[in-house]
């Protein structure tokens, strides 16, 4: 076994396991903490692919900050109640297989379906350097000419949410309430 | 990691003397900080325990490592022990792959009756193409240790302490982030190795076809991005959760904030892991704003260095070896000096109050940081007319 592959399996079994976790946890700081853990292993199987610009901003944007406020939000709470709705009982347990079969059936579909996709991908040689420098900048360049208008349309409805988010705020109490 | 066994031996052995360098700095910075805040403040400090009080931390660890263990009746036993290993993780990892020299060539030798090599070791723990993100990443992490200590010891203190410290390491995280923007655009690089390159030799640069050369100044980039270093400082502050940004210490109302339950060896981790990011925000501002290993000197460069090994009669792994020491020996002095300036400033200043932190962060350090990255923008493109 080559160390490509190794790291490969290695990393995808980890993925794996705390993705298993976050599903499997009954408490919900666990949850967020093997999400956290599932986006490092994510981040780390890009840069096994020399994706390093990516890696980074996995790690920045979801490791380091959107998972932070996830797990400080759910430190805040006191979640008995919904601890206990939500992992004891017939109703609840028949949704949540459902759901995870319904996942279950999207997953096998997608990797099914893909498989040609895959194989007239995998034809085509692959020029990436290795230090990933390149790679990034053709990222930058298509961001900013090909998919100039997708990504200006993301920016504008980050920023509708952002402002959403303060007014709502204001109006309904809290500390910086009018 | 390398071509055959030697070589990812050596690459090996570099990331463990690297993370020991780290551990190891930290008892001298605990030492430089006591004496230092001593006379700061007209007092004598540690002076008793060997020469100078030198020998205090070792006195200290000792008691430390003797100390009894135990874990808090409400606390959750698993991330209270995760937390202070954690602790040093995002340190270690993101200071391995910052470049202290320049690299060493190795020529051919015998060893156990083979030949090996030649090889050309970098001095630092791995090279990455975007070794910029890919720090800001790992340091982005290191949160969750301040997190999980916080809940997982079960007391009111440590969480609210937690919850401060996280809330504001995002918040300065943004600042940081945008703060170092104007360099790379200047650069033109994600790479420490070609932005510290940049600035090597005399202030030099060219603006709407006129070359200015500044002879006794140094191409650093803290003269291309003054408002950019200070910004970057002052994240760094924030975030390493020192003085004047240690809310999440708080000791008047949070007794100690996240590690009020921890005591002994643990709390110590959680102490190398607090020195562990002033160590890595330094070298990442001498690499991105002081010129990296360079000397201040615009005459001293490597390649002078390396001139001079050859007259004085080294071959060429003599002289690779020679001008990375030197070289280092200039990083290293600016990495205390900017340390000096951390704990400086500690007891210099006082704290603030947690609205103030987190004005400075949102409505001033960020709106700066923006400005100056469009601006840095626009005169890059007017420079180039």
């Amino acid at each position: 076994m080559t160390t490509d592959a190794f790291l490969f399996w290695f990393l995808a079994l980890v993925t794996f396991i705390s993705a298993l976790g976050v599903v499997v946890f009954a408490n919900p700081i666990f949850s967020a903490l093997s999400l956290v853990m599932t986006m490092v292993t994510v981040a780390a199987l890009f840069a096994t692919l020399n994706a390093f610009f990516l890696a980074g901003v996995q790690l920045i944007v979801y490791a380091g900050a959107v998972m932070v406020l996830f797990v400080m939000v759910l430190m805040l709470f006191d979640l008995h109640k919904e601890k206990k709705a939500f992992t004891q009982g017939a109703f609840s347990g028949s949704v949540k297989l459902l759901l995870g079969g319904l996942l279950a059936g999207l997953i096998v579909g997608a990797v099914s379906m893909s498989k040609e996709l895959y194989k007239a991908i995998s034809d085509q040689a692959v020029t990436n350097s290795a230090t990933g420098i390149e790679s990034t900048k053709a990222l930058g360049q298509l961001l900013f000419t090909q998919y100039i208008f997708s990504f200006e349309v993301l920016g504008i409805l980050l920023l509708v949410i952002a402002i959403g988010v303060v007014a709502l705020a204001r109006s309904k109490g809290g500390t910086h309430v009018k | 990691m390398g071509s055959d066994i030697v070589e990812i031996g050596i690459n090996g052995i570099k990331l463990v003397l690297i993370f020991l360098m780290m551990v190891q700095a930290v008892p001298i910075l605990v030492w430089v900080e006591r004496r230092g805040s001593a006379f700061i403040q007209n007092r004598l400090g540690p002076n008793r325990v060997g020469p100078l009080g030198l020998l205090q931390l070792l006195a200290d660890a000792v008691k430390f490592l003797t100390k009894e263990e135990f874990v808090p009746a409400k606390g959750v036993p698993f991330l209270y022990y995760m937390a202070p290993i954690f602790a040093l993780v995002p340190g270690a990892v993101a200071f391995s792959a910052i470049p202290m020299a320049t690299p060493l060539l190795i020529d051919r030798f015998e060893l156990f009756g083979q030949m090996w090599g030649p090889y050309t070791i970098l001095f630092q723990g791995y090279e990455i193409g975007v070794g910029v993100v890919f720090v800001l990443g790992i340091s982005s992490l290191a949160t969750y240790s301040i997190l999980m200590a916080g809940w997982g010891s079960g007391n009111k203190y440590s969480l609210l302490g937690a919850l401060r410290a996280s809330a504001q390491i995002i918040s300065y995280e943004l600042a940081l982030g945008l703060s170092i923007v104007g360099v790379l655009l200047l650069n033109g690089s994600f790479n420490f190795g070609e932005i510290i390159a940049a600035q090597q030799g005399p202030l030099a640069f060219t603006f709407i076809g006129h070359t200015v050369t500044v002879p006794f100044l140094p191409n650093w980039g803290v003269f291309y991005q003054p408002i950019g270093a200070l910004l970057f400082l002052t994240a760094c502050f924030a975030e390493s959760n020192r003085l004047p940004f240690d809310l999440a210490e708080g000791e008047a109302e949070l007794v100690a904030g996240f590690h009020v339950e921890y005591g002994g060896f643990k709390m110590l981790l959680f102490f190398i892991g607090e020195y562990g990011h002033m160590i890595v925000g330094s070298s990442m501002f001498i690499a991105l704003f002081l010129g990296g290993y360079h000397f201040p000197f615009p005459g001293i460069t490597p390649e002078v260095l390396r001139y001079y090994a050859t007259e004085l009669g080294y071959g060429p792994q003599g002289v690779s070896i020679f001008t990375a020491l030197i070289l280092f020996l200039s990083f290293f002095v600016k990495l205390a000096l900017l340390l000096w300036f951390f704990i400086w400033v500690r007891w210099t200043l006082p704290r603030f109050r947690y609205d103030q932190l987190m004005d400075l962060g949102w409505k001033t350090m960020l709106p700066w940081a923006l400005a100056n990255t469009i601006i840095t923008a626009i005169v890059i493109q007017i420079s180039k007319i």
